[in-house]
């Protein structure tokens, strides 16, 4: 296993999901867009949103896979399989609480359940197993945090 | 007030609501519609759909009694004056903001007793039935509150100075006698899936001044200074309770089911955002000087659109879904027996072209008021006006959904004719990939269509379409928006026709013919407003005015509007209050202001 391996599976990870992301917003699957909910929380500008959220979204797969690293080390076992098992853990760790949970909670231009008349949110929040952005936007998730695992595993192994 | 078989009249109905939800209340006191937790949620009081299976909060003086309610200036906080033989009590009643000082409940309602003089005796009953009656509450007691329970939901009922509670069956109730000076305040505490927040009483009523003051504070932002100026600053908060904050969409109307003919089947359930309001909303928002409600608005048509683009749906859910089955609840009665009750709505199905022009004017003038729109918008923007230059030549259900077939109505098409206006207009600012060539190409086709196929010289007027032989008052808009120009021989030939053939009163009705639903209704109140507008647009300004005059005349005692009214009676119908009805009013008093300064 080695962190460069880890690091490189998580950049081509995250352009992986990423890209499928888009694909998805395009076939009418979902409305989840990961690097605009990451970059309204710094504008309100959609052109500048999406780019920085683009990069902060970078710069989270690249920590993630520093952290799947941690984990195949202190495990002591990597590969595609490993990854992909880790790829649930983090899809049900970013559907069930950060993007459900934290993210509302932190963001200055996104609704949640207890937003009332004094506020003027811009984004809805995702809502519980992000069901506001589209039905299936859970699967579509699952999907592409499975490949960013495996992806990153393979990687790590050397592939 | 009289009730009959135990409803209210639609117009006796005062709107209360938090940004999330909505509650009626019947100048008896009675609230008879709430929904929790949000608008679009099962009813928790559904009387005003059945009165005997429905359940509500009352609180009224167990003697005979008078009542009128009336708002708080400029404010959504609302007033109940009960005078009885023994005296008066004023019930202030609100649903509460949230205080970022203290942890406050999901939802609350706060209902403040003040004996104003003598000593009358009152009572209160709060009557919770979860999910439109078919799930009466479990009550139980915690301390010295009790706890109604239905499956997912809580209400914490608390009171202070209002009698010593008692549970009978499945409801709480109490009796007190309220003297002068006398204060005594209930609560209804909402929880959904969570643990319920107990309040105090300092803090309840400190939330019920502090929601006062926010809503004045809102009210006094209104930059409007025109003539109707309390019409429409009361339209403009009537809306703003109408938005759904955590999404941002406005609902067409929070109630479900309430008739376009009482005993009729034409019963519909509004708690929808429909793409249709987009050009007029933006337009309102703009106008009256709510910049971030526009921008939160305009947010959430681009973010809900998102999943069907370049196509748009018909309506969206508050929260963004597009799952909007309609279905029947059997188990109601109906508002004075008009069934079935439907929650969901079937329209979300149907292709309605007008909703084009109306997005792409909508975000035209948002565009212009912002001077520009960012990259991607651009993009689903174009996209758009490519799908209008695709499939305009269909025919479509129209703007009042009909449900007897599809048509080629001529105000669908003009509408088209608007989007792809719009979409040429934005490429010129450079604020979207510029396509022109083809979108002036495709405007021209479909201006020629409708001009030549929707025109009735038999009638020296547009008509409904070309086999459909028969006014539209719909076709009222097509000056409005600027498809036509408003002192042309042709609109001013549809505006005389109009008024000829669907006028009566001051009130208009849709159309004569068939739509596919049994029954009739009554004259549409927002086509009563847009006649005002194509009045004065075509400079017939007096006549405006003083149709202006009349229908702001026919607001309920505290200033709402439902969709329909029937001209004899003057009663209410439909669902209440009615955001496109508000709106129509907002476009002709503005539009009045602009006929008046550039005369």
């Amino acid at each position: 296993m080695t962190v460069w391996g880890a690091l490189a599976g998580g950049l081509i990870g995250t352009v992986v999901l990423t890209g499928g992301l888009r694909v998805a917003q395009e076939l009418g699957l979902t409305r989840m867009d990961l690097p605009l909910l990451l970059g309204t929380i710094f504008t309100d500008d959609r052109g500048r949103a999406s780019l920085i959220g683009t990069a902060l979204h970078f710069l989270n797969g690249l920590l993630f896979a520093l952290g799947y690293a941690a984990i195949f080390a202190a495990v002591g076992h990597t590969g595609w399989w490993f990854g992909l098992a880790l790829g649930v853990a983090q899809a049900m760790f970013a559907g069930g609480v950060l993007v459900t949970v934290l993210l509302p909670a932190i963001h200055p231009r996104m609704g949640s359940p207890w937003s009332d008349a004094e506020e003027t949110p811009l984004l809805e929040a995702p809502g519980f197993l992000l069901h506001n952005y589209g039905r299936v936007t859970l699967l579509v998730t699952l999907v592409l945090h499975l490949a960013f695992g495996t992806i990153v595993g393979a990687f790590a192994a050397g592939l | 007030m009289e009730r009959v078989g135990g409803y209210a009249p639609l117009r006796d109905y005062a709107v209360l609501g938090d940004g999330r939800t909505c509650a009626l209340v019947a100048s008896d006191g009675s609230i008879d519609w709430l929904c929790l937790p949000d608008v679009d949620s099962g009813a928790v009081f559904g009387r005003l759909l059945d009165a005997e299976r429905g359940g509500s909060f009352r609180l009224e003086p167990t003697e005979p009694f008078e009542s009128e309610h009336c708002y708080r200036p400029e404010s959504n906080v609302l007033e109940t004056t009960f005078r009885t033989a023994s005296g008066a009590v004023r019930v202030t009643d609100a649903m509460t903001l949230a205080d970022r000082t203290f942890r406050s409940p999901l939802r609350e309602l706060v209902r403040r007793v003040d004996g104003l003089a003598g000593t009358v005796p009152m009572r209160w009953v709060v009557d919770a039935r979860f999910d439109y009656g078919r799930r009466p509450a479990r009550v139980e007691r915690r301390g010295d509150r009790y706890v109604l329970l239905g499956r997912r939901d809580a209400l914490a009922v608390k009171a202070w100075d209002a009698g010593t509670p008692a549970v009978v069956g499945t409801t709480v109730e109490g009796e007190f006698a309220a003297s002068e000076g006398a204060v005594a305040t209930l609560t209804l505490a909402a929880a959904h899936q969570e643990p319920l927040v107990y309040v105090r009483r300092s803090d309840a009523e400190q939330s019920l001044e502090r929601t006062d003051r926010f809503w004045r504070a809102w009210a006094g932002r209104a930059t409007y200074d025109g003539s109707w100026r309390a019409a429409v600053v009361r339209s403009a908060l009537a809306l703003k309770l109408l938005v759904y904050a955590p999404s941002g969409a406005i609902v067409a109307a929070p109630t479900t089911s309430l008739p376009e003919e009482i005993g009729g089947s034409r019963n519909w359930d509004y708690r929808f955002a429909w793409i249709r309001d987009a050009a007029w909303t933006l337009d309102a928002l703009l106008r009256l000087g709510y910049d971030e409600e526009a921008n939160a608005f305009f947010w959430w048509l681009m973010h809900a659109s998102r999943i069907s683009l370049p196509r748009l749906n018909v309506l969206y859910r508050v929260d963004g879904g597009t799952h909007l089955g309609e279905d029947d609840l059997d188990g109601l009665d109906g508002y004075r027996g008009s069934r079935p009750v439907r929650v969901g709505n079937g329209a979300a199905g149907q292709l309605q072209l007008d909703i084009y022009g109306a997005a792409l004017d909508g975000i035209w003038r948002f565009a212009c008021e912002r001077g520009g729109l960012d990259r991607h918008t651009g993009r689903d923007v174009a996209r758009i006006a490519d799908w209008v230059c695709a499939h305009w030549r269909e025919r479509d259900n129209g703007i009042w959904e009909a449900r007897s077939g599809r048509a080629h109505y001529t105000q669908s098409k003009a509408m088209c004719w608007l989007a792809l206006d719009r979409a040429a207009k934005l490429a010129e600012r450079g604020w979207i990939p510029d396509r022109r060539e083809r979108w002036t190409e495709q405007a021209s086709q479909v201006q020629a269509f409708y001009q030549r196929e929707g025109w009735s010289e038999e009638r020296g007027s547009y008509v409904r379409a070309p086999d459909l032989q028969e006014l539209d008052a719909s076709l009222l808009v097509l000056s409005l928006f600027g498809c036509e120009e408003a002192s042309s021989p042709r609109v001013l030939g549809t505006v005389d026709a109009v008024m000829r053939e669907l006028g009566t009163g001051p009130f208009v009705y849709r159309y004569r013919g068939e739509d596919g639903v049994e029954g009739g209704e009554g004259a549409f109140l927002a086509c009563s407003f847009w006649l005002v507008s194509a009045l004065a647009r075509g400079g017939r300004l007096d006549e405006a005015t003083e149709l202006m005059n009349e229908l702001v005349a026919c607001a309920n005692d505290v200033g709402l509007y439902s969709e329909e009214i029937d001209p004899q009676t003057r009663d209410f119908l439909g669902n209440m209050p009615q955001a496109l009805t508000h709106l129509a009013l907002v476009n002709a008093a503005t539009a009045i202001g602009d006929a008046e300064s550039a005369a």
